[in-house]
C-alpha cells in the first residue's frame, strides 16, 4: 500500500469504497447486541487498516498528514458508521503514546484502537470539578501496588468500561498539581464499583466509580508518581481540529431536520421564527467556516490561530440554543416526552435540551474556558487569589 | 482579474496597517472630525499616490491593479481599525465598485481613471428618507430632456453626498430602474449633510429639481443587487477591522487598569467579556473572509454570504464596541475617550444597507427557509 504517495482525494476515494462495501447496516436496538456489533465494525475497521488516523503506524494506526486525517473524518461521518466507545482514544491514548513505557504501549493500544477494551475516564469528583487540582482520591504504595481509595464522578459511558484511566493523588493533601500521579485501573479489580448515574436527563450517560483499597500494579503508572498533571492536557497534532468540520456538519443536519419540522408544522410563515432559523443557519455556517479556517491555518502555518480557541464555544452556544427554540417553537407538544405517537420526533427536541445542560458544563466550564482563552490567547492578567497553575 | 498570493496579502495588510497607523492616528481622526472639512485631502491624495488604494479592485484597464473582493477587504479592514475618515468607502466601494460592474464602457472610460488615481471622489445615492432598502421604494424619477435626462426627488442618508464629485443617482426612469450620473456642479441640486450619530461617516440629503444628469447602463435592478451584495462584504471586512482594534483597546485598557489594587483584567467578570468579544471578532473574520472569497463569482451562494457577513459582523462590532466602553468604565464615556467613535462607527454601520434582521430575512429566503 503506497498510502504515502496518495493524494488526498484518491485516499478520499479508497476510504470511501472502503465504508460503503464493509458498513454495518443499522445498529441493534439491543444494547448488548449494540455492543457487539460496535466491536465487531472497530475490529474490522483495525484489520483492515483504517483505524486510529492520527497514531503511529507501529502502534496500528495510520499516522496520516493532517490533510488527510480531516478526509478520513469527513468520510467517516458521511458513512454513518458506528465510532469509537468509551473517551480513551482521544485522551488517554495520545498521552500513552506520548509518555507510556515500550511495554505499556504494546500492551494498552492496540486492544483499545480495535475496540477489545472500552477505556473511561476517572477525573472528575464529587469535591473537585472545575478545579481538578484539588482531586482526593488517594494511591498509597505498597510494594510493586498502590492501594487505590476515594470516588470519581462524571464518567462518560462508565457502566461500560474496562479500564480506567485515573488521577490519583499521591502527595499530600495540600500537594495540589505536584502531588497527583496517572494511574490505569481495570475496571472489574476487587474494590472497584462502578454505578450509573441518573442525570437531569433520567437518562444513564455518565457513572460513578468508586474504588475501595483497590490494587494497582505500578507498572500501570503513565509516567512518574507525582507527576501525572502535566500529562492531562496531552494532544497527538492537532487531531481535534481534524474533526471540527464534522461537528459543523452534524449540526448542518440537525437544522435541516428542524427546518423540515417547522415547516410540516406550518410554522414557517412567523417572522419570528424565521428570523431565529436565520441566526442558526448563520451560526452553523460560521462554525464549518470557523473550523475550515482552524484546519487551513494548521496547514499553511502549523498552528491553529486564536480561532481553534472560541470553537467549543461557539458550538455548545449553538447546540443549547437550536434545542431550546425547538421546544419553544413546538409550543405544548414540545413538551411531551416518550414513543410515538404524542412526542414528537420522540422527543429528541426535549431530550436535546436537557441534555446540553451539560455542554457547557463537561470537559471544563464556559467560565473555566473563558478564563483560559483571556488569560492564553488574549494575555489577561490571572486571577492573584487563585492557587498557581 | 489579478489574483493575489496569501504572502502578498499579508504584505497588503502589513503595508496599510503601517500607513494607517502613521497617518491616520487618533489625533489625526479627531482633527478630521472638528475641522469642519469633509476629509483630509492630502491623506487622500497620498493613499492614492503612494499606495494605489482607491484603484485597488478597479480594473488595470481603468488605471487600477484589478484585484477583486479579497484584496479590496483587506484595505477596508485596515481602514476600519484605524477609524479612517475620508472619501474611500463611497468613492471606491460604492461608486467604484458599481461603475466596474456597470455594462457601460463609456461612463467606465470616463471616471473609473479618476477614481483609481485619487482625483475623482464619488458615491451612489440610492436610499430616500423612508430609508427603506426596498428598491420598489425608490420615488426619485428621471426624464428625458434634449440632452440627456432631468432628475426630481430627495435622496437620503448618502454617504459624502454632499461632498462627492460624481454622484450616482438610482431612480425611476421610464417604469424602470436606472442609474444616474450627477456632477457636483449641477444645477437645480440641494445638498445638506446630516448631523448623523457616526462622526467619521458623513451622510447628506440631497433634493433634485429638473437636474441634469447622464444615464450610466440600461435596467439597474439586478445590477443593483449585486452590487449591494459587493458594498455589504467590504462593510463587514470594515466591521471586522474595527471590533478587532476596540476589542485590543478593551484588553490593553484591562491589563493596566487596577481597582482594588489589582488590574481589572484579573476579575473573572472582565476575562469573560473579553473572550465572548474575541468570539464574535473572530466568528465575524470567518463570515467576513469567506463573503469576501465567495462574492466575486455571484450566484445564490455570494448572496448567501453577503447577507451572512452583514448580519454577523454588524451585531458583533456594535457588541465588541458596547463591551469596550463598559469595560473602560467612566473614561470610556468621555468625549475625549475613542471609544465613543468605534460605537458610533458601529451603530452607523450596522443599520446602514439593511439592518442584521433584513439580511436574516434575505438569508432565510435564499436557503429555502
Amino acid at each position: 500500500m503506497a498510502a504515502a504517495e496518495e493524494s488526498d482525494e484518491e485516499f478520499r476515494h479508497r476510504f470511501r469504497a472502503f465504508l460503503a462495501e464493509h458498513h454495518p447496516g443499522r445498529a441493534p436496538r439491543d444494547n448488548a447486541a449494540k455492543l457487539a456489533w460496535t466491536r465487531e465494525w472497530l475490529a474490522l475497521l483495525y484489520d483492515s487498516g483504517f483505524a486510529g488516523p492520527s497514531w503511529p503506524v507501529q502502534f496500528g494506526g495510520m499516522d496520516l498528514a493532517f490533510s488527510k486525517q480531516v478526509v478520513y473524518q469527513e468520510e467517516y461521518t458521511r458513512a454513518r458508521v458506528p465510532r469509537p466507545m468509551g473517551t480513551g482514544l482521544g485522551i488517554v491514548a495520545p498521552t500513552i503514546i506520548k509518555y507510556g513505557t515500550i511495554e505499556q504501549k504494546e500492551r494498552w493500544l492496540r486492544p483499545m484502537l480495535r475496540g477489545e477494551k472500552i477505556w473511561v475516564q476517572g477525573y472528575s469528583e464529587p469535591g473537585a470539578g472545575s478545579d481538578l487540582p484539588s482531586l482526593t482520591t488517594s494511591a498509597r504504595r505498597e510494594g510493586d501496588e498502590y492501594v487505590v481509595n476515594g470516588q470519581k464522578v462524571w464518567t462518560t459511558q462508565g457502566s461500560r468500561g474496562d479500564v480506567i484511566f485515573a488521577l490519583v493523588r499521591t502527595g499530600t493533601r495540600a500537594s495540589r498539581q505536584s502531588g497527583i500521579t496517572y494511574l490505569v485501573i481495570d475496571a472489574n479489580a476487587p474494590g472497584v464499583e462502578i454505578r450509573p448515574l441518573r442525570d437531569l436527563t433520567g437518562g444513564h450517560a455518565f457513572s460513578e466509580i468508586f474504588f475501595n483499597d483497590v490494587r494497582v500494579p505500578v507498572a500501570d503508572r503513565i509516567g512518574e508518581e507525582n507527576e501525572g498533571w502535566p500529562l492531562v492536557r496531552t494532544s497527538l497534532g492537532h487531531e481535534r481540529a481534524a474533526g471540527a468540520m464534522n461537528q459543523a456538519a452534524n449540526y448542518r443536519r440537525i437544522l435541516d431536520e428542524l427546518v423540515e419540522l417547522l415547516r410540516e408544522r406550518d410554522r414557517l410563515t412567523d417572522p419570528l421564527v424565521r428570523d431565529e432559523l436565520a441566526r442558526l443557519e448563520i451560526q452553523v455556517r460560521v462554525m464549518r467556516l470557523n473550523a475550515a479556517r482552524v484546519i487551513n491555518e494548521i496547514m499553511t502555518r502549523g498552528e491553529p490561530g486564536p480561532t481553534s480557541s472560541v470553537s467549543r464555544l461557539v458550538i455548545t452556544a449553538f447546540e443549547q440554543e437550536i434545542h431550546e427554540f425547538a421546544v419553544d417553537t413546538l409550543g405544548p407538544a414540545g413538551l411531551v416526552a416518550g414513543p410515538p405517537p404524542h412526542a414528537v420526533q420522540r422527543g429528541r427536541w426535549l431530550y436535546g435540551f436537557l441534555r446540553t445542560r451539560a455542554s457547557t458544563i463537561g470537559a471544563g466550564t464556559a467560565e473555566i474556558q473563558r478564563n483560559t482563552i483571556a488569560e492564553q490567547v488574549l494575555g489577561l492578567p490571572r486571577d492573584p487569589s487563585m492557587p498557581g497553575r | 482579474m489579478s489574483v493575489s498570493s496569501v504572502e502578498e496579502q499579508e504584505e497588503l495588510r502589513q503595508l496599510v496597517r503601517g500607513f494607517m497607523e502613521d497617518k491616520s492616528t487618533s489625533a489625526d481622526v479627531r482633527r478630521a472630525i472638528e475641522s469642519g472639512a469633509p476629509y483630509d485631502a492630502a491623506l487622500w491624495t497620498t493613499m492614492a499616490d503612494q499606495l494605489g488604494l482607491p484603484g485597488i479592485a478597479i480594473p488595470e484597464e481603468f488605471g487600477g491593479a484589478g484585484f477583486g473582493a479579497v484584496e479590496l477587504g483587506i484595505v477596508l479592514e485596515e481602514l476600519g481599525r484605524a477609524l479612517y475618515v475620508g472619501p474611500y468607502f463611497a468613492t471606491v466601494v460604492l461608486a467604484g465598485q458599481l461603475l466596474t460592474e456597470v455594462d457601460d464602457p463609456g461612463a467606465q472610460k470616463s471616471w473609473l481613471p479618476g477614481i483609481a488615481d485619487g482625483s475623482l471622489t464619488a458615491t451612489v445615492a440610492v436610499d430616500e428618507e423612508s430609508g427603506s432598502q426596498d428598491l420598489s421604494a425608490v420615488g426619485t424619477t428621471a426624464r428625458r430632456a434634449d440632452d440627456g435626462w432631468l432628475l426630481d426627488g430627495v435622496k437620503s442618508y448618502v454617504i459624502d453626498g454632499a461632498d462627492a464629485g460624481l454622484l450616482l443617482v438610482v431612480a425611476r426612469a421610464e417604469g424602470e430602474l436606472g442609474i444616474f450620473a450627477v456632477q457636483d456642479s449641477a444645477a437645480g441640486m440641494v445638498r445638506e449633510r446630516l448631523d448623523s450619530v457616526d462622526l467619521t461617516r458623513n451622510l447628506a440629503r440631497i433634493e433634485f429639481s429638473a437636474t441634469p444628469a447622464v444615464r450610466v447602463g440600461a435596467e439597474a435592478a439586478a445590477l443593483l443587487g449585486r452590487h449591494r451584495d459587493l458594498v455589504v462584504t467590504a462593510l463587514a471586512a470594515e466591521q471586522v477591522g474595527g471590533a478587532a482594534r476596540a476589542l485590543e483597546m478593551a484588553v490593553d485598557y484591562a491589563k493596566i487598569r487596577e481597582q482594588f489594587g489589582r488590574p481589572i483584567g484579573s476579575f473573572q467578570a472582565i476575562k469573560h467579556k473579553c473572550a465572548d468579544m474575541l468570539l464574535r471578532v473572530e466568528s465575524g473574520r470567518s463570515a467576513a473572509y469567506y463573503a469576501a472569497s465567495v462574492v466575486g463569482a455571484g450566484g445564490t451562494e455570494a448572496e448567501i454570504a453577503a447577507s451572512m457577513a452583514k448580519a454577523y459582523c454588524s451585531e458583533a462590532y456594535a457588541f465588541v464596541a458596547k463591551e469596550n466602553i463598559q469595560i473602560h468604565g467612566g473614561i470610556g464615556f468621555t468625549w475625549e475617550h475613542d471609544a465613543h467613535l468605534f460605537l458610533k462607527r458601529a451603530k452607523g454601520s450596522e443599520v446602514l444597507f439593511g439592518s442584521p434582521a433584513e439580511h436574516r430575512a434575505r438569508v432565510a429566503a435564499l436557503v429555502g427557509i
